[in-house]
């Protein structure tokens, strides 16, 4: 128990860290984090639908400028630890609750690291402006540890709350179901309100019906 | 200045380590900018190294992918020994076209590209096949470009534009759009009827209204809301509904 709790929380840790910081090879993207912390936690089933079901939602987002956008990496860690374990739909729903609002907290930590980044490189204007290496290194190195930092808290925070609902369920199993599929259809409309989004009102939003059309068909010949 | 290649390559992955609202990524441009920076004539005691070095601080921003280009331009002005406001010039020109082509290609393009075949894969075969055809097809693009972006910056210099406005790129810009919105389309009802496979039909006819709603909410009645907070709320009506009931 101890041992999957340490691995969700280094898993989590270095999602964290994919999202902005480092690389963005996109392991933080929740189909990515939920199965893997799906398999850690013994249900790799699970963890790809809590997975799923936020990736839907985190089709919405475009990650330009100065956006502020959630954590949906992290929230896909807390939400397979929720599911991990529960049969077929019912670890589903609350999962992805916990998701949610942990993917939100991580929105709440980006913008904290971002203003202690600010406050950092105001601190040390005159040496950044005078073109010191060593002070350019250590700025990066302290905005990893703040991203570092944020990614910990937000993983345990939510590693905490799913501890806490799976010691006391907040809904009965006819609940969890209500629940679960109220959350599915909102990420299948959200999902799709983000695929408009991105094709636009042009040729490219055709293509996407034209995608729906041929994913119907695919559903139905199979 | 391979190996120096090699570490301003492997740089331009921490160029938003250390994002802040003052200079957004312009000291993660100056991380990697460095190594090419130090054979600047007079080294990195130089004045022009720390000319350099001064102007690699400043604000910038751009696709984080694409950063490489910038990075790769600017050294090579500073090389061929541009005046100071010229290569301010040249990285204030890079802003607008290297965040606009990253964004098109990479955020709106092979992404959504890349999810959706991980949707469908996890969806048909397992999830495992899922998240390794999402990473595989989606980081064979991601370090491609960044490798190109930092090589073709440091061949072309100030004329970076001609890399911009070659014809691979715009192909890609062309080709990637539709690719995204046909996979993004293709993935949700297959990915809809996996969710929903332990479903009766009536309770998938459920799950459709509540899709149904969530567009019109999300689209039309409240576009600025976000998922998020709809999802949120949605969650929230759910668990108090579930826990009376």
């Amino acid at each position: 128990m101890i041992e999957t709790l340490a691995w969700l929380f280094l898993w989590g840790t270095v999602v964290g860290l994919d999202l902005v910081s480092v690389g963005q090879v996109m392991i933080a993207r929740p189909l990515v984090a939920g199965t893997v912390a799906g398999a850690i936690a013994g249900d790799p089933i699970g963890g790809a639908t809590v997975g799923a079901v936020l990736e839907l939602f985190a089709l919405d987002v475009l990650p330009v400028g100065a956006v502020r956008y959630p954590d949906y990496g992290l929230g896909a860690v807390a939400a397979a630890a929720t599911a991990a374990g529960a049969p077929g739909a019912l670890g589903t729903g609350v999962g992805v609750c916990v998701g949610l609002g942990v993917a939100y907290l991580g929105e709440v930590g980006i913008r904290a690291v971002r203003g202690l980044n600010t406050a950092d490189v105001r601190y040390r204007r005159d040496a950044l402006d005078a073109g010191n290496a060593a002070v350019v290194r250590g700025t990066q190195l302290r905005g990893l540890m703040r991203d570092a930092l944020r990614s910990a808290v937000v993983t345990a925070l939510g590693l905490g709350i799913a501890a806490l609902v799976y010691r006391w369920p907040p809904v009965t199993v006819r609940g969890a179901v209500l629940v679960t599929l109220v959350l599915i259809g909102a990420a299948l409309g959200a999902g799709a309100t983000g695929g408009m989004r991105l094709s636009g009102r042009g040729v490219h939003l055709r293509w996407f019906a034209a995608g729906v059309l041929a994913g119907v068909a695919w559903v139905f010949v199979t | 200045m391979n190996a120096r290649f090699a570490s301003a390559l492997m740089r331009t992955l921490l160029l938003q380590a250390s994002w802040n609202y003052d200079r957004m990524v312009g000291v993660g441009m100056a991380h990697a900018s460095e190594p090419l920076l130090r054979d600047l004539p007079g080294g990195r005691e130089g004045a022009r190294y720390r000319e350099a070095m001064h102007r690699a601080t400043q604000f910038f921003n751009t696709h984080p992918y694409m950063g490489g280009m910038a990075v790769g331009a600017v050294a090579r002005a500073e090389h061929q020994g541009l005046p100071g406001d010229q290569v301010r010039r040249l990285r204030h020109a890079l802003i607008g076209p290297l965040g606009s082509v990253g964004d098109r290609l990479m955020w709106a393009g092979v992404l959504p590209a890349a999810v959706g075949v991980g949707l469908v894969v996890m969806a048909t075969v397992s999830p495992l096949a899922g998240v390794v055809s999402f990473l595989v097809a989606y980081n064979v693009v991601h370090l491609a470009i960044r490798w190109w972006a930092l090589r073709a910056g440091w061949r072309s210099g100030p004329a970076i534009a001609q890399e911009l406005t070659a014809g691979s790129i715009q192909r890609g810009l062309r080709v990637v759009g539709p690719l995204a919105a046909v996979a993004v389309g293709f993935a949700l009802p297959v990915v809809a009827d996996w969710l929903a496979e332990d479903f009766l039909v009536r309770t998938r006819l459920s799950i459709g209204l509540v899709a149904a709603l969530a567009i019109v909410f999300s689209r039309w009645i409240v576009p600025t809301f976000g998922t998020l907070r709809f999802g949120l709320v949605a969650a929230a009506l759910a668990l108090v509904v579930g826990w009376l009931w």
